[in-house]
């Protein structure tokens, strides 16, 4: 299966990527590619290959075959790594160094990097720049590793779900940042467990289940593809209906997820069911991931 | 360049503050020359010793700095983010090594000075340049075994064993007394070690005499030895964290 939208030049590709661990198959064949301007959500269970995916992209594991591109170049070498900022899903620093410490000697290794002030500030971290960072909370060690994705001025960036652990304003704060880093051109990749995540910020989303990708396209696509709706009514009773997915009663309340919404009212009103409060809704992206993944979300 | 020096000067900063690393490194040597050794009068023997602990402090470095500093830090999330940098392998070691030459030339230093204070030692003036060779000689060989130290030995294991490595090598050795003080049945272990080794080229360079070819094959052997561990456990370690 390809996902490849827009030709051929990706900032960073994977090609038919294979990697096992032992006995377990991690990635069975996966492409990938991202391309300027545009932000990939790959979503998928725990377990399902995303993180073994982001190493092999950023030259942290090598696949047994296939291959991992970054701007063209071997992502193994570190200068294939110069225009890529990462945000890592484990997050931890040192306690014997300050937040700009840290920052500054992550801004070495970039040949056009942010100003440290500037970048701490843009994260909400200038208050705490002389603090030493392994003391810092959760919440500000996770925004410290986002801010530190963008001290080298990158082309791309590739985030392990970076925003679990933050509260709502400083996600907000984040996507802010985000969206108009990709509207400049840049690329993101971004993997995460918070679907309103990848409905707010994503032009494509990758599903990826088991080791392999399973679905792409866009959010609306996604949701499409499985044409997913959900229908609530009341009802004193409920005969059986085709084309339903999945059925949630309370108390004479329904909750009918389906696929051809239509058909089921029109099922609904031929069989004379006294259904009241109808509302058909689309499904959410969530919805449509937990049954692109068989449930296993 | 610029990149390692950064590594070496950020390693140097978090050294600086952890007292569990100053204190062997820079306090422990220079405070049990005086200690055991106090003042003495006799020239040849105080500056043999000032040459011993001078020795074991470089010892401490690295065993303290290479090996609990790296079995530390290889299994860490920080770690592992350095790794995503665009920073070679090579780069990041230079940079370990730049800050742990510093470290070792501080606490050589200390020992030497304070002997010099409290203790009639001489060493001629073209002693001291043998001499200096002589101690980065040892030190290239010990910080591979610090190396090694630091990709076998577990995160919890290893200060235990740095330090229990760093005292019997030092004892068995014969940095802390003349060698022939020591007690008889060490005589079957002491002169292959890589301290007694390390001791007999330096000692032979203080003091002006030639230095043995046996000793400094010896040397060579534990080098070999440590630098295949080093790599070897480097590797595993790549192989556990990155494969």
């Amino acid at each position: 299966m390809t996902n490849d939208a827009r030709g051929p030049q990706a900032v960073a590709e994977l090609r038919g990527v294979h990697k096992r661990y032992g006995r377990v198959e991690a990635l069975r064949g996966v492409d990938l590619q991202l391309h300027p301007g545009e932000l990939v959500a790959l979503l998928g269970p725990n377990g399902a290959g995303k993180t073994t995916a982001v190493g092999v992209l950023l030259g942290q594991r090598r696949p047994d075959t296939g291959s991992a591109r970054l701007f063209g170049r071997d992502p193994t070498r570190p200068a294939a790594r110069r225009s890529v900022g990462v945000t890592p899903q484990e997050v931890g620093f040192p306690d014997n160094l300050t937040v700009a410490e840290v920052v500054d000697l992550v801004r070495v290794h970039y040949p056009d990097p942010a100003a440290t002030a500037a970048l701490l500030g843009r994260f909400g971290l200038a208050e705490v720049a002389g603090r030493r960072a392994g003391g810092l909370s959760g919440g500000q060690q996770r925004r410290l590793a986002v801010a530190l994705a963008f001290a080298g001025q990158p082309q791309a960036v590739v985030m392990d779900e970076p925003t679990s652990g933050l509260d709502v304003e400083a996600r907000r704060r984040l996507w802010e940042v985000v969206r108009s880093f990709v509207a400049d051109g840049g690329a993101v990749l971004l993997t995460t467990h918070y679907l309103e995540e990848a409905q707010a910020l994503a032009s494509r989303v990758v599903v990826i289940a088991g080791g392999a990708i399973i679905a792409h396209g866009s959010v609306e696509e996604i949701v499409a593809r499985v044409g997913l709706s959900r229908v609530h009514l009341q009802a004193p009773w409920l005969p059986d209906l085709p084309a339903v997915t999945r059925v949630e009663a309370n108390n004479g309340s329904y909750t009918l997820y389906t696929a051809d919404p239509d058909e089921l009212v029109r099922a609904l009103s031929l069989q004379g069911v006294a259904f009241t409060g109808l509302q058909v809704e689309r499904a959410s992206l969530e919805e449509a991931f937990v049954r692109l993944t068989g449930g296993a979300a | 360049m610029r990149i390692a020096l950064a590594h070496g000067k950020t390693q140097t900063l978090q050294h600086l503050r952890s007292p569990g690393y100053l204190l062997p490194t820079l306090a422990l040597p220079g405070l049990f020359y005086f200690l055991f050794e106090g003042q003495d009068s006799e020239v040849g023997l105080v500056t043999h010793l000032m040459a011993s602990y001078a020795m074991w402090a470089i010892l401490g470095v690295a065993f303290f700095q290479f090996g609990v500093g790296i079995a530390e830090e290889r299994t860490t999330a920080w770690e592992r983010f350095l790794r995503i940098l665009p920073v070679s392998a090579g780069q990041r070691l230079a940079g370990r090594v730049l800050s742990a030459a510093v470290f070792a030339a501080a606490a050589a230093a200390v020992v030497i000075v304070e002997a010099h204070l409290v203790n009639p030692v001489s060493v001629a003036a073209d002693r001291w340049l043998p001499w200096t060779l002589a101690l980065l000689a040892g030190g290239v060989v010990v910080a591979l075994g610090g190396i090694a130290m630091g990709y076998w030995a577990s995160r919890r294991a290893a200060t235990a064993l740095a330090m229990l490595a760093w005292l019997l090598l030092a004892y068995l050795g014969g940095l802390w007394a003349l060698p022939a003080e020591l007690p008889s049945w060490t005589e079957e272990v002491s002169p292959y070690l890589p301290t007694r080794l390390w001791g007999e080229v330096t000692w032979a360079a203080v003091q002006g005499r030639s230095t043995s070819l046996g000793d400094w094959l010896g040397l060579l052997a534990w080098a070999v030895g440590f630098a295949v561990l080093a790599l070897w456990g480097y590797r595993r370690d790549e192989g556990t964290n990155y494969r």
